[in-house]
């Protein structure tokens, strides 16, 4: 068996995945006029935590084992800090410089470098893939308690199977998003590859996000609609990178466009695609 | 929620043999040997078969000594896409190569091996699958076909449907039910290697909506299976046939089947290809990326030895919902093309006419998702 070419650093998994709860938990404990204070502590945290070192090196190597799990664990916390933003440009005012409950579908501001777009979309699938994960297991536990009908909504067939449907984009979301990520992490962002693979990544993570977050809330009922609830802070994460995703990518039109081109110049869809899936032996 | 998907991208070894595997197609068509199709289990073509065996490419896994080429699991993934993308004819060797033939090599006996793999890497006998029956369906632990100790071997008796080229293929591995379920319906079920041209069985036509006569009902009376046609222990039937299903649900036939027809749109789409048409193609290579990379990663867990079962059916279930929206998409943009060439025209044809079959075969849509329910902790 082929070694899986990039693996996330487990211990930093483990760290990041406790450090960033406990965060995410004294930050919602605070009250929301005291919330712009408690984000610059949050990121003075992170910072003293070392989670904000794990900056990818200007080509793009290396550091990713390290921060795709800082990133996930931040977007499966739901801390409102932005890990990808900070990661992928340094800017420490810009990663804590938005009010996480709302929401305007700009797609937030775009850095100027072009290695840090590309390290940002990056991140940007990482957070997706995570708070999609956790969208779903959040669901999961909620209709195994919750009973209609003198039954947990989990025993509804129906249930059971938009659930599955969720667990299948999830799964989609992050295969892609993986492929992405493990091209940069060997190759460095300037591979010639690795726009074919964002641009795909992108498009299945935009359609899953309008999938899952379907499935989620109408599982849930009006409970999932309440901002006390942590549905909402998953569904409004994945609004926001989502929308800035590809507003790095320059929409998501596109994204398909410039895939469609692709199939056309190589004359065949799947010649295209087995290239850009091609990690350096021969073409055929 | 545990699904495992790791990026798996294949080694050079196997890129380099999608460049053999390219040429041989070429000289196929240039030499007017077969003309493209659409899907894995319609085209039919024992000459194919057999020239493809000469080339190593079936049971290219299996060990040396039983007529296999010691290849890679990732190296087989490549020969299969590739001649599925090609639209080549390969349903005659596809179920043996999938599926019977692995099945043997891990439960077969030694005689069975030396017998029957061989002769299924040179081309020389094909497959067929025997579970579904008339009232066997989605549920097939209801299976009634029954096989009762005789002298010497089994009696077999029962009925099997959708038993794709029955008429063609030489013999089929038939579930039958060996003794009571005393209580779970999962035991007393036993696998055996069943001659289709013995006496007592007879294989009778169903032609299917396209027209096309694939499907057969095939009935045994008191059919006589010599003992050493059992695969496995009597009564693990059951444990048997599911350790078949990562390898019969997680390939690339569960989600190219409408890959001929995005090529074909792709091949005519003119000068000046509209943005719409552009659109469709990329949407089809994302949603291709992301099957591909998940196929990927369970033919590599599937060579170290693990069954994932559960990821096997989401990729399935996935794939097949892809390949259908395809075809709804690419008949939208005919419009677009300039004009339709009779290639697209045929591949719409047989890609709308056979879409109902793609979430039928190798688990329904509705029993996958039950699985993955399951696998979620849901039931």
């Amino acid at each position: 068996m082929t070694a899986p070419v990039f693996a996330p650093d487990p211990l930093v998994a483990d760290a990041a995945e406790r450090a960033f709860a406990d965060l995410a938990r004294s930050y919602y404990a605070q009250s929301a006029a005291l919330r712009t204070e408690a984000r610059e502590a949050l990121l003075a945290a992170v910072e003293r935590l070392g989670f904000s070192d794990a900056l990818p090196a200007p080509d793009g190597r290396k550091s990713w084992a390290q921060a795709a799990p800082i990133l996930r664990a931040q977007a499966r916390a739901a801390a409102p800090i932005d890990m990808a933003w900070l990661l992928a440009t340094g800017d420490r005012q810009g990663a804590i410089a938005y009010d996480p409950e709302r929401y305007d579908a700009r797609g937030g501001p775009l850095p100027e470098r072009e290695e840090s777009r590309l390290a940002l979309a990056l991140g940007r699938l990482q957070q997706i893939g995570a708070a999609l994960e956790s969208a779903l297991e959040l669901t999961l536990g909620y209709v195994r308690d919750r009973r209609q009908f003198g039954r947990a909504l989990a025993q509804f067939q129906a249930i059971q199977h938009s659930l599955a449907l969720g667990a299948e984009d999830v799964a989609a979301t992050n295969a892609a998003a993986d492929w992405a990520l493990a091209c940069a992490a060997t190759e460095g962002l300037a591979s010639a590859r690795l726009p074919y693979l964002l641009d795909c990544a992108a498009l299945v993570a935009g359609r899953a996000i309008e999938r899952v977050r379907d499935v989620c809330h109408q599982a849930h009922g009006a409970i999932g609609f309440t901002r006390e609830y942590a549905l909402a802070r998953y569904s409004l994460d994945l609004l926001r990178w989502r929308d800035s995703l590809f507003a790095l990518r320059g929409g998501e039109l596109a994204c398909a466009e410039r895939l469609g081109d692709r199939a056309l110049v190589a004359k065949s869809l799947w010649r295209a695609l087995t290239a850009a899936m091609n990690s350096g032996g021969t073409e055929g | 929620m545990r699904l495992r998907f790791p990026v798996c991208p294949l080694p050079p070894e196997a890129e380099r043999l999608r460049a053999e595997v390219r040429e041989f197609v070429a000289a196929e068509l240039a030499a007017g040997l077969w003309k493209p199709g659409g899907d894995f289990s319609s085209h039919y073509d024992a000459d194919f078969s057999r020239r493809l065996a000469a080339r190593g490419w079936i049971g290219m896994t299996w060990p040396r000594r039983y007529g296999g080429a010691e290849r890679s699991m990732l190296e087989r993934f490549v020969v299969t896409e590739e001649l599925l993308a090609a639209g080549a004819p390969v349903a005659a060797h596809w179920i043996a190569d999938r599926q019977s033939g692995p099945l043997l090599l891990r439960y077969g006996t030694e005689a069975q091996r030396a017998e029957f793999l061989p002769a299924i890497a040179r081309g020389e006998i094909f497959f067929s699958i025997g579970m579904s029956e008339p009232d066997a369906g989605s549920d097939l632990a209801a299976v009634r076909t029954r096989a009762a100790r005789v002298a010497g071997g089994w009696s077999l008796t029962g009925r099997k449907v959708w038993t794709t080229f029955a008429h063609r293929n030489h013999y089929a591995i038939v579930l039958a039910r060996t003794g009571d379920a005393q209580g779970d319906r999962h035991a007393g079920l036993s696998q055996f290697i069943v001659d289709l041209r013995a006496p007592g069985v007879e294989v009778r036509p169903i032609v299917n909506m396209a027209g096309a006569h694939e499907f057969n009902e095939v009935v045994f009376d008191r059919v006589f299976v010599p003992e050493s046609r059992l695969v496995g222990e009597p009564g693990a039937g059951w444990a048997q046939v599911t350790s078949e299903l990562a390898f019969e649900r997680s390939g690339p036939e569960r989600y190219l089947s409408s890959l001929r027809l995005a090529e074909a749109a792709l091949a005519c789409a003119g000068e000046r290809p509209s943005a719409r048409l552009r659109e469709a193609l990329g949407r089809m290579a994302a949603g291709l990326l992301a099957l591909r990379a998940m196929s990927l990663a369970i033919a590599a867990q599937l060579a170290a030895g693990e069954m994932p079962n559960l990821e096997a059916a989401l990729v399935k279930d996935l794939g097949n919902a892809f390949e259908r929206e395809a075809v709804a998409v690419f008949r939208a943009l005919a419009s677009e093309l300039s004009p339709p060439s009779a290639e697209f025209l045929a591949a719409l044809a047989e890609t709308t006419l056979y879409a109902p079959s793609w979430t039928l075969r190798g688990g329904t849509r509705e029993i996958l998702r039950g699985l993955i329910a399951r696998g979620l902790g849901l039931r």
